[in-house]
């Protein structure tokens, strides 16, 4: 008994925290993927033309309706072999992770951009600013401070939804923990640690979020609801 | 003698949205050191006229000229022309994210390009100008109403504009802060910085307003000096108007 504990501690423990590594792959990936596309994504629904508008807002109510297993399996088995690429799961994980997190992200700086509010783009064109120059300078150095807190929300929600890639057997932390659970016929302890492991990682992420939020904090700059 | 030199010709600008007719043809010039007013009832398109004047509002017809170059020609870079054109707005427009004097210095190194520290050089010149040279390092939230809008005549002026707008800049300053905006522009206006004002100020008007335009409908019912305006008009509805006015900012004109 005690000797089961032991190899569990020093021997499987260790095998799901190697996950950790595949599973900030996806995180930053997908975070990383979502963020290049949402913030254009938002720029574009906040100032382009009605067109643009319309299929933005398309792309995001189409990734914001279907469960991620459904988008995970409509990708891996579906839409890219049909387009002629053979990803593999870690790789197909990241770029449905990516392009969700995008639609997600996109209403995160949406609404950060319009909490800026138009006349201080005005003010920039005023002193001969083209609007490109104003929306960089002057608009997105303040959107994105606003939505920092909107963004740890999503890096939380991330990390937690990296999980169903087990459903592609990408090695993160719960296709290993499995892997322990099916050799060990002990479905408590591991599950229990793997539990724990996203709690110190929720935690811990948010945490390093919230200090750049307050390190980028300028007074008087709050997200107005 | 020479005749004075114009800075700004506005020649029969047009606007409307839909139905509503703004603007109906609108015609003046402003020449250099002068400092114009124009005032109206709301809605008389006083704020469009300005908006108009440097194209963030497209006119339909008429043109504008500035220093003899017409920025409605579409083939005129507008960036460029705006440059010369200093803005000041009712509700200030500071960049929040920025300090007073990175308000100030944002321009000039975004636009003109001028080196950090001479930016900044500047910046605090037209910050001292101002008065808030002590306040540099705040932001717009740490500023009250009236040093705000002083950090955006700075803004404006550090560009070194040819001519300044203001739109209404006291509409949105509680009574005790209007004076010390008022106090900027009027000393501004003595050193010659050519000026077009929309502002319902008529203490201000009569002191540095060298002409008057009064705006009814889109169209300018009246002008002449603001003291001939203000108690002389021989126009009935220019008469109610700045008996009106002087019933709510009367308290100003002692």
């Amino acid at each position: 008994m005690l000797g089961e504990f032991q190899t569990m501690i020093w021997e499987f423990f260790p095998y799901i925290l190697g996950g950790i590594v595949w599973t900030f792959g996806l995180v930053g990936g997908g975070l990383g993927m979502g963020f290049a596309i949402g913030l254009p994504v938002a720029a574009g629904q906040a100032y382009g033309s009605r067109a643009t508008n319309a299929i933005l807002s398309a792309y995001v109510w189409f990734f914001r309706s279907i469960p991620l297993l459904v988008l995970l399996f409509l990708f891996y088995w579906g839409i890219f072999p049909a387009l002629g690429y053979k990803l593999d799961p870690l790789a197909c994980s990241i770029a449905v992770l990516g392009i969700r997190s995008g639609a997600y992200q996109s209403q995160i700086f949406r609404g950060a951009i319009e909490s800026v509010g138009e006349g201080q783009l005005m003010a920039a064109r005023t002193l001969g600013m083209s609007k490109t120059k104003g929306i960089y300078h002057i608009v997105l150095p303040q959107a994105l401070r606003v939505s920092i807190p909107g963004w740890a929300n999503e890096y939380a929600i991330m990390l937690k939804d990296s999980a169903i890639t087990f459903a592609l057997g990408v090695l993160e932390i719960l296709t290993r923990t499995r892997y322990v659970v099916m050799a060990t016929m002990d479905p408590f302890l591991p599950y229990f640690f793997a539990g724990g492991v996203f709690i110190v990682l929720t935690y811990g992420g948010t945490k390093i979020i919230n200090l750049v939020y307050e390190k980028t904090k300028v007074p008087g700059l709050i997200r107005r609801a | 003698m020479t005749a004075p030199e114009i800075v700004l010709r506005v020649e029969d600008l047009h606007k409307s949205y839909g139905s509503n007719t703004v603007l109906a043809g609108v015609t003046f010039n402003v020449t250099k050191r002068e400092t114009k007013i124009v005032c109206g009832p709301s809605g008389s398109g006083k704020s469009t006229l300005l908006r108009c004047l440097n194209l963030l509002t497209i006119p339909e017809k008429g043109s504008v000229w500035l220093e003899g170059i017409e920025v409605t020609d579409p083939s005129v870079d507008i960036n460029k022309a705006r440059q010369k054109i200093g803005f000041v707005f009712q509700d200030f427009n500071l960049f929040a994210h920025f300090t007073a004097l990175r308000n100030v210095s944002a321009g000039l190194e975004i636009v003109k390009g001028v080196r950090k520290d001479e930016a900044k050089k500047i910046a605090l010149e037209a910050l001292q100008k101002v008065g808030l040279e002590e306040h540099a390092k705040k932001y717009p939230a740490e500023l009250s109403g009236g040093q705000k809008q002083r950090v955006a005549i700075a803004r404006a002026l550090a560009m070194n504009p040819v001519i300044m707008f203001y739109d209404e800049p006291t509409s949105a300053l509680d009574p005790q802060l209007i004076g010390e905006v008022l106090e900027v522009m009027k000393q501004l206006a003595r050193e010659g910085m050519t000026s077009l004002v929309v502002t319902h100020e008529m203490g201000f008007a009569q002191s540095v307003g060298d002409e008057m335009l009064f705006m009814m409908e889109g169209r300018i019912l009246e002008r002449g000096t603001p003291t001939a305006l203000i108690t002389d008009s021989g126009n009935e509805v220019t008469r109610e108007f700045f008996k009106s006015i002087n019933k709510l900012y009367g308290r100003f004109e002692k």
